[in-house]
């Protein structure tokens, strides 16, 4: 008969000493039996005594590791014995009640799957979304309404710090306390989340039916026409066609987003004070971004165009070899003077 | 069926130790000749990254999902070194920038493709992809070690390039993620990241 042994195949969980056929087989005990399954280890039969060996292995070196840790006198930070015992469990449960806190509250609030319906979109609906953000709507008796998503914005919000780097780049800008990439992303950031809670600050005290997200996406979306605006005027350098861009397309966008806001505004004083914070908001920053980063071209452009003067030009000095002793001239101005001397 | 029995040639009441058991792990290091070569060991495969690295210089080259699969940082890791080399060669020491902007670039992009896309993606993922596809920036900048970049030629080659590669990293990314109608959104942030490379290629 070739039909494998049962016994010592069929347990899965660790065999139990009294069946012992297994183990005995491996460690060569005094059983007679040999497990035909066991024979052939090509076949796919042994697999899962391959699998239960290996758990076998893997249980006992734990064990063993376990008792040499036990073997040490059960220590815990100097307290041997039972008050060793106690204080380590003790430890133990405080380590897992804080684990699980953290992990909790870790879980429900950088959870970053609670932004992922806002992210939701297809190109053409950015598109249009961009080319609206530039056209007032004059409907103030109902509420406008704002998309809701955050992809647009916070792309608009890393433009303008790709443009605002490609400006300070071009004109040579110089931070002394902080890097170009630090200042670029704190002021744009700092300004699309800054201005957003400041304005849903003022239209919770003015009673409009905004959220802070359709504030925050009304804003990023506002800063369209900014990107616009620096990227012309970073590469054309003239006065006048920023004034004249900074009136057209900034007016246009801040006009936009005030329409939005008096739509969802009730009473004058209200829609006043909540539109003209953010219309004065919306064209300074341009204002500020624009000189701000632009003033050293300018400073060099002056000193270009100046009576005829070339950036930099070596004069050969003047020294007068004859008036003086050779002695007290140090070797630089002996070298000078001998080439000045008339050949 | 039962296969042909081999004789029993021991005795009856001795116990003969017939199975010994073939542990693939743990066995490794005892025979030389059993090893894997160190290559496959280190998961360095060179022909994935032929085929990685020709993926990414096709622009038009219809990108296989599959090969993204395996995370190797072996090849990103060799193109960020020739890019600073490459600066380096101009007169530029900024590994450091390179290595800040990628990880910040990285962690960007891991954090917008995980909340776009409906399976997720892992950072490794992320890392490899945008690795490989800093190839052409290495052609920008050795091009910047002999003319300068600045001219109108410069901003057109610039341009190209950035375009170059935000095309293939995207073409990457949707066929990996299946994003389809969505490329130019994935594009769009990487040609950003791909913009700050080329500022310190440029100036």
């Amino acid at each position: 008969m070739a039909s494998p042994v049962a016994p010592a195949g069929g347990t899965r969980n660790g065999a139990s000493p009294e069946w012992g056929g297994f183990e005995e087989n491996i460690q060569g005990g005094g059983s007679a039996v040999i497990d035909m399954e066991n024979m052939d280890d090509t076949s796919g039969s042994s697999f899962e005594d391959m699998g239960e060996l290996h758990q076998r292995l893997r249980e006992e070196e734990v064990d063993v590791d376990a008792a040499a840790a036990e073997e040490e006198d059960g220590e815990f930070l100097g307290m041997k014995g039972f008050k060793g015992q106690l204080s380590r469990q003790v430890a133990d449960q405080m380590w897992q009640a804080g684990k699980r806190q953290a992990s909790k509250a870790f879980s429900l609030y950088a959870n970053i799957d609670i932004l992922r319906p806002y992210f939701d979109v297809e190109p053409a609906q950015v598109r249009s979304r961009l080319l609206e953000s530039m056209i007032p709507v004059k409907m103030v008796n109902f509420p406008q309404k704002i998309a809701g998503e955050l992809y647009g914005p916070l792309m608009l919000v890393f433009t303008l710090v790709a443009i605002l780097l490609h400006g300070m780049k071009t004109s040579d800008t110089i931070i002394r306390e902080g890097t170009l990439m630090g200042t670029a992303i704190g002021t744009c950031f700092g300004y699309w989340l800054g201005v957003s809670s400041f304005i849903y600050f003022l239209a919770y005290l003015c009673n409009a039916q905004i959220t802070m997200l359709q504030m925050l996406a009304l804003l990023g979306y506002g800063l369209f026409g900014h990107c616009i605006v620096l990227f012309i005027t970073y590469n054309i350098h003239l006065h006048a066609l920023f004034y004249l861009f900074w009136l057209l397309v900034g007016g246009l966008s801040t006009l936009r987003m005030v329409a939005v806001l008096v739509s969802r505004t009730v009473g004058p004083t209200q829609r006043l004070l909540l539109c003209g914070t953010l219309a004065t908001l919306h064209m300074l920053f341009l204002l500020y971004l624009h000189f701000a980063y632009h003033k050293v071209v300018e400073g060099i452009l002056d000193t270009l165009e100046g009576p005829n003067i070339p950036p930099i030009q070596r004069v050969p000095r003047d020294i007068p070899v004859a008036g003086l002793p050779i002695a007290v001239l140090n070797a630089t101005s002996k070298a000078v003077a001998l080439t000045l001397q008339p050949h | 069926m039962m296969q042909p029995q081999q004789p029993y040639t021991g005795q009856i009441f001795q116990p003969t130790q017939a199975y010994t058991p073939s542990t693939p792990q743990s066995f490794y290091g005892n025979n030389f000749e059993d090893e894997p070569p160190l290559l496959e060991e280190l998961g360095i495969n060179f022909d994935h990254i032929w085929q990685k690295t020709l993926t990414v210089l096709h622009p038009l080259k219809v990108a296989d999902g599959s090969i993204m699969n395996e995370t190797d940082l072996a090849g990103p890791m060799v193109f960020c070194l020739a890019f600073g080399a490459t600066l380096l060669l101009a007169g530029k020491i900024q590994f450091g920038y390179v290595y800040g902007i990628s990880a910040i670039g990285c962690l960007g992009m891991f954090c917008l493709l995980n909340l776009m896309s409906m399976t997720g993606v892992s950072f490794g993922c992320v890392a490899s992809v945008l690795g490989y596809c800093l190839l052409p920036m290495i052609l920008l900048s050795s091009f910047a070690v002999v003319f300068s970049l600045q001219g109108m030629v410069g901003v057109i080659l610039t341009a190209g390039i950035i375009g170059w590669c935000s095309f293939s990293a995207s073409k990457i990314f949707i066929s990996a993620l299946a994003m389809e109608g969505q490329q130019l959104l994935v594009a769009y942030p990487c040609a950003l990241l791909y913009g700050v490379f080329a500022l310190i290629s440029i100036f």
